[in-house]
């Protein structure tokens, strides 16, 4: 559908651990129409700083009441503002955008890959793949514990959910994609790959995914100006079979995700 | 009858030969082809667009990082990614049809003849209401500011653009120049029917971790409200140094900030980076410009135009209106 451009209310405000909040928020098109690895532009209030929007994955949709919920880590001005916003509040927010995540074929289980904040958009994607009668299972990596803020929606799904970390805090001692691996050296089903997270992830499970020939989708994390494809600013360097010369394509309208194999990583041959 | 239910204010303008049904242009390269907010605010409610800056062929532009927000800006360096002419003209144009505003063409060259040969394809085309040539992109290796930078070869490059075309053909300057006014001279004699002004401020955002450009390109361009002061002083100097109107560009995000323009004396304004932070902001200036002159008493958006009072200079006073 096309996205809309509102103002969204701030329904409530749920605080988790450290930098990590929870926002719901009424906007009666996104709460309709979004689909899993889709996202918003959205900017608190009017305030000319920072002059942008952001974009956030979108959680949780619920139609009924017309709201969304945004899963934010607060790092800047941008998410520090609407991580401030009080019920009643006003956002300015336009959705949903981008293309959403792509359903394994029947009988494959899909291994969702989360680094941090990207475990966002895999909520509702695991409520999407269980509707449909698909299996999913989630990776979820952070450098902590506390960095692990969305677990128990999955174990309310019944989603197995594996927790890794970098300091050992919590599950696997270590990089998420190493606990994929493991779990891939024990499994012999067919299983296509999910990734979200920081591009240093989503490039490991890239060629995890290539080196075991894998069907891997990769949800990308440019910085991005607009959201609807008119600021260039968030172009990936892709190549396709379909379209073997190198080219940029906007991540916000043509992703943000991808097919793993298309996108020319940095440092690899061909990278800009 | 109280004032309240007055008649609209009008809003219509003419820009050297363009007719606007008001003085809101979307800027070229933050409004991509037009098509990509079709859906989003109704394009028939602006005056006018012009399109991402063209090239006889499809260029790749810049690497990554493109962007950086800065204070009350936004510094890029896309190095004008785009389709081509002819992919314009064969897939964008027949779409944009259907609505009822200018369309205009941001018509870009390595070299004069390519400017001119652009200008001839887009001539021939339906549905185009003007073009504006970009002699002042500061993200381009040749041609751009290049162009714009030189009297001489502004002159040069306008004078080959009339040459190709019937259509309103509107230089857009560079403020990363001495005078502007120069410019605007050099394009009213090289034949141009308006100017647009201004073009993105060269800047440099420099990361100190990493002791590099924040831009993979090195410099950008600065624009957004941290511009318009430096916007405003150019069109103005422009304004009073040409006949041929001029359209005012630089940070425009409210009415306030367009009616700075209009009343420095721009006959339309350009509505660039804003178009990113709220699609929304047409209908808000708009709506702002018509509840000003009826503020003010005034019936027609031109009987602000170039009304400054500024201090030791006389007030224009053939008023448009
Ligand atoms: C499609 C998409 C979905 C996203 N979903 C979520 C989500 O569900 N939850 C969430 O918390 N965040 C999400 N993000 C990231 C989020 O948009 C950024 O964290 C946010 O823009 C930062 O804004 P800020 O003003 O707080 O920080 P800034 O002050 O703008 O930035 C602080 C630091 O973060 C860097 N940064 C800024 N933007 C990004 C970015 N997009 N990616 C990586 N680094 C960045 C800056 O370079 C700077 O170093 C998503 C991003 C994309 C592209
Ligand atoms: C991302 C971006 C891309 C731009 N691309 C073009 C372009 O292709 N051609 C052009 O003439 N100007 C281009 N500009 C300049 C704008 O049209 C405008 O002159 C400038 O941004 C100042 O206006 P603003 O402050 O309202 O954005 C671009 C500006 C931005 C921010
Ligand atoms: S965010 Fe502007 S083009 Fe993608």
């Amino acid at each position: 559908m096309t996205p809309i451009n509102k103002d969204a209310v701030l329904v409530s405000r749920q605080p988790l651990g450290g930098p990590y909040v929870l926002l719901t928020l009424r906007h009666a098109e996104v709460a309709r129409a979004s689909r899993a690895g889709q996202f918003v532009m959205i900017k608190a209030g009017t305030s000319a700083e920072p002059p942008l929007r952001r974009p956030f994955s979108i959680l949780t949709v619920d139609p009924a009441a017309e709201t969304f919920r945004l899963f934010l880590k607060t790092i800047g001005a941008g998410t520090r503002a609407l991580a401030a916003l009080a019920p009643g509040d006003l956002a300015q927010c336009l959705g949903p955008l981008g293309k959403p995540f792509t359903a394994p074929p029947p009988g494959r289980e899909a291994l969702l890959v989360a680094g941090g904040y990207g475990i966002a958009p895999f909520h509702l994607f695991c409520e999407e793949l269980l509707r449909a009668g698909g299996r999913a299972r989630v990776f979820y990596g952070g450098r902590t514990a506390a960095d692990l803020q969305v677990r128990e929606p999955f174990a309310a799904m019944g989603v197995p959910l594996v927790p890794t970390t970098d300091d050992g805090s919590l599950g696997h001692h270590g990089r998420v994609t190493e606990a994929v691996e493991q779990y891939l050296d024990a499994k012999t089903g067919p299983v296509a790959l999910y990734a979200c997270g920081p591009d240093a992830m989503l490039h490991a499970v890239a060629r995890l995914a290539a080196r075991r020939s894998l069907p891997a989708q990769v949800s990308l994390d440019p910085w991005m100006g607009c959201g609807v494809g008119t600021c260039l600013g968030c172009v990936v360097w892709t190549q396709s079979a379909a379209e073997p010369r190198a080219h940029y394509r906007c991540a916000c309208t043509e992703g943000p995700v991808f097919d793993a194999r298309e996108v020319v990583w940095p440092g690899e041959d061909g990278a800009r | 009858m109280t004032e309240a239910i007055a008649a609209a204010p009008r809003l219509a303008v003419e820009v050297g030969g363009l007719r606007l049904k008001n003085p809101l242009i979307a800027a070229s390269g933050t409004f991509g082809y037009g098509v990509e907010y079709a859906g989003i605010l109704d394009l028939s409610s602006l005056g006018g667009l012009v399109s991402k800056g063209l090239y006889l062929a499809p260029r790749d532009g810049c690497a990554t990082p493109r962007i950086v927000e800065t204070p009350s800006g936004l510094l890029n360096a896309i190095g004008l990614q785009g389709v081509g002419v002819r992919a314009f003209v064969e897939k964008v144009l027949p779409a944009l049809s259907a609505y009822d505003t200018a369309v205009l063409v941001n018509v870009c060259g390595d070299t004069v003849e390519e400017y001119a040969e652009v200008t001839r394809i887009v001539d021939q085309a339906e549905g185009v209401a003007g073009v504006e040539i970009n002699i002042s992109c500061p993200n381009v290796k040749k041609g751009g500011m290049a162009f714009g930078g030189d009297p001489r070869m502004t002159s040069e490059v306008v004078s080959a653009v009339r040459k190709a075309t019937r259509l309103p053909v509107i230089p857009k300057l560079s403020p990363n120049v001495a005078d502007i006014a120069v410019f605007a001279r050099a394009s009213e004699e090289a034949g141009a029917d308006a100017v647009s002004c201004i073009n993105t401020v060269l800047g440099l955002v420099v990361d100190v971790e990493a002791r590099r450009p924040r831009l993979a390109f090195g410099t950008g361009g600065l624009s957004g409200p941290a511009i318009r002061p430096i916007a405003v002083r150019m069109a103005w100097q422009a304004a009073r140094a040409v006949k041929i109107p001029v359209i005012g560009i630089g940070g425009i995000a409210c009415a306030t900030d367009a009616l700075e323009f209009l009343i420095a004396g721009c006959r339309a304004v350009q509505i660039g980076t804003a178009n990113f932070v709220d699609p929304g902001v047409y209908d808000r200036v708009r709506d702002g410009l018509a509840d000003y002159l009826r503020r003010h008493g005034l019936d027609d958006i031109n009987r602000v135009v170039g009304t400054l009072r500024y201090p030791g200079l006389p007030v224009a006073e053939e008023l448009g209106g």
